[in-house]
């Protein structure tokens, strides 16, 4: 054996010849050069169990006669490779963009009276800005090259403009939380900073709605018109219930409660909304009702609507500040959590696909 | 120039001449050795270390007017189609997938970072992320061969023709005189799948397309797919509708807030 031995303890190849490679390839590196390709590909270490449809099937896979066919039940789409750190960015960029942007309003129209809000939320908006850079190179297959995000500016992919807008929001955030420790010179800046995170705090939270729709994933992009405000009211929901969390004067409380408690809303109206425009093709809705994904759909209803019961009772502490503010983040996990395994349940039905286009061919669009 | 692949399943005899030339001449790594009763398809699906892959449909339906006893063994060899709109290349934040001079969508893996967002972009589930390696690959339409002015190995080995390579306008045209040619001999069904702009404006027409003879479902391929860039142009406005609104709310809530008594 060479020292191409990638795979490790992996099974002998065929052997034949005196140079084989161990790694799957069985080239004899004695007669060739490992220079095609895909030679740099790193091969399996542990072949993945294959699921297997096959044992018997009660009817021929395919055919004409079946009204609607597949190939072996075998999915059409390669599901999403995004884990959990994906949903869980949707979350914190959400609670530190829309957090921004309520600080800069705040900032811009209360300057003094809510002064600890703006400052609070300028470090929401940067620690959240580290968190989420951190969520999205932990996802990257190969994280040293992070940086090769920042390396085109390109308008058709949403991910491109996402990582462009996490970068300036970060850095607006970044210099209006420092500000106030700098001279005195610098203070509009710091200002100017604020404001300006409060304008790509909006782009980071929507734009992760456009994230998602622009895939071949179905229930994605059935509701490619509802992703983005879903998810900027959720984001709206989730940094209200966060600063609930922070003891802040009586102005700044009420300001926060009011917003949490429209942000609860607006998440809900975009939920049902969302959830009427997949069941146009009911093979597409299955995942926000099935499964999984279903039952954190379900929670985040029930979360929503628990919140939004707590924000109405009467009269004030600080214990109901805190029950709505994990009712209200809690919903905007499960919002996040949900619609991202409803996109992995629903790239693997090949039917959802099927379906879907089948419907949509006739459907004026 | 623009080259791509005209397969012609009517001419497949699932041999897997194909997927074997793939894998010596990119030196792609096995996948496992398994067994999944689909018929003679062993291998499934495309993936990010196999670039072709052979499927075999038992119908039980003729083919044509032919007398097969009320069967037909249909069979494909399936590839990344080098889209004229593709989703992978459109979704591609590091710019990794380019067009090539031949007009192939290729995968640079020096500067491809693993961010999986061209798996959720192929609307023929084609392109993937290997675990292991961390990043995306797939079919390059043998770009080192054609840049010695050869043709794709698949091409190369394939013994009925059912693999042709070459100019895509070329291509067109020898498939539509092939599917003439298959109505005068009584198999009405043939048709091609996704030949150009007109007949999948989803997707602006496939470099490499098809001529079939069942739903495109039957084969594993989408009916009327659909880069999703479209979607997501679409999905901006709603972002920026929302943003205004969300807007509106921080400031009405900072008003409500400061009028509060203290
Ligand atoms: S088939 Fe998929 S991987 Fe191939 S070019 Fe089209 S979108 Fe890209
Ligand atoms: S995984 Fe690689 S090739 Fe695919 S979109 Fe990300 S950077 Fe581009």
């Amino acid at each position: 054996m060479t020292e191409q031995n990638s795979r490790g303890s992996g099974p002998k190849s065929i052997g034949f010849l005196t140079g084989d490679t161990d790694d799957g390839r069985n080239i004899d590196t004695t007669l060739g050069t490992l220079s095609g390709e895909a030679a740099s590909q790193a091969t399996l270490a542990t072949k993945h169990d294959v699921v297997l449809h096959s044992k018997a099937f009660p009817y021929v896979p395919s055919s004409q006669s079946q009204a609607s066919p597949s190939y072996y039940n075998q999915p059409l789409l390669k599901q999403p490779v995004w884990i959990w750190s994906i949903p869980a960015y949707f979350y914190v960029g959400g609670v530190a963009g829309v957090g921004a942007t309520l600080g800069a309003a705040a900032q811009l129209m209360a300057p003094k009276s809510m002064r600890s809000l703006v400052i609070r939320s300028r470090w929401v908006a940067i620690i959240g800005g580290v968190i989420s850079s951190g969520l999205l190179i932990h996802d990257l297959g190969r994280p040293a090259r992070f940086l090769n995000m920042l390396r085109v500016f390109r308008v058709s992919s949403p991910m491109s403009m996402g990582s462009w807008i996490l970068s300036a929001f970060s850095s607006a955030a970044g210099a209006a939380a420092l500000a106030p420790f700098g001279p005195k010179l610098l203070q509009p800046l710091g200002e100017a900073a604020g404001v300006l995170a409060g304008l790509f705090g909006l782009g980071l939270s929507g734009y992760t709605g456009v994230l998602i729709s622009q895939t071949a994933v179905p229930v994605w992009q059935e509701s490619y018109r509802t992703n983005p405000i879903l998810f900027l009211a959720s984001g709206a929901a989730a940094a209200g219930s966060f600063f609930e969390f922070f003891r802040l004067n009586a102005r700044e409380s009420h300001a926060v409660e009011r917003f949490a408690l429209m942000g609860k809303f607006l998440e809900f109206a975009a939920l049902l909304v969302l959830q009427a425009e997949a069941r146009r093709v009911s093979r597409v809705a299955r995942p926000l009702e099935e499964g999984f994904s279903g039952f954190l759909w379900r929670a985040a209803k029930l979360a929503i609507i628990a919140g939004i019961a707590v924000s109405v009772l009467p009269g004030k502490s600080r214990a109901k500040s805190v029950v709505s503010g994990v009712l209200g983040s809690a919903a905007s996990l499960f919002v996040r959590f949900g619609v991202f395994y409803a996109g992995k349940a629903s790239a693997r039905d090949p039917r959802a696909s099927f379906e879907q286009q089948r419907q949509l061919s006739g459907r004026p669009r | 120039m623009a080259n791509g692949f005209f397969t012609d399943t009517t001419l497949c005899i699932g041999c897997k001449a194909c997927e074997v030339a793939c894998k010596q001449w990119n030196q792609l790594p096995d996948d496992g050795y398994h067994f999944t009763g689909m018929s003679y398809d062993n291998t499934m699906a495309l993936g990010s270390s196999t670039w072709r892959h052979v499927s075999f449909i038992e119908r039980p339906a003729p083919i044509g007017d032919a007398d097969t006893g009320g069967l037909a063994w249909l069979m494909a060899s399936d590839v990344c189609k080098h889209c004229a709109r593709a989703g992978c290349l459109e979704n591609c934040p590091t710019g990794a997938i380019i067009r090539t001079e031949f007009g192939s969508v290729y995968v640079q893996p020096d500067v491809c970072n693993g961010c999986g967002y061209c798996v959720s972009g192929c609307p023929f589930g084609v392109i993937d992320r290997n675990h292991e390696d961390g990043r995306a690959w797939k079919c390059t339409l043998c770009y080192d061969r054609q840049k010695d002015g050869m043709q794709p190995a698949c091409a190369k080995a394939c013994p009925t023709a059912s693999i042709q390579f070459g100019e895509i306008n070329d291509l067109r045209h020898r498939a539509r005189e092939r599917v003439d040619k298959l109505h005068e001999l009584g198999v009405k069904e043939a048709y091609l799948y996704g030949e150009d702009a007109a007949s999948q404006p989803g997707t602006e027409g496939l470099n490499a397309f098809f001529l079939l003879l069942d739903k495109p479902e039957v084969y594993n391929l989408p009916p009327h797919p659909e880069v999703p860039t479209h979607k997501g142009k679409k999905s901006w406005i709603s972002a920026g509708l929302a943003a205004i609104g969300v807007t509106a709310l921080a400031f009405a809530s900072v008003m409500l807030g400061n009028s509060a008594r203290e």
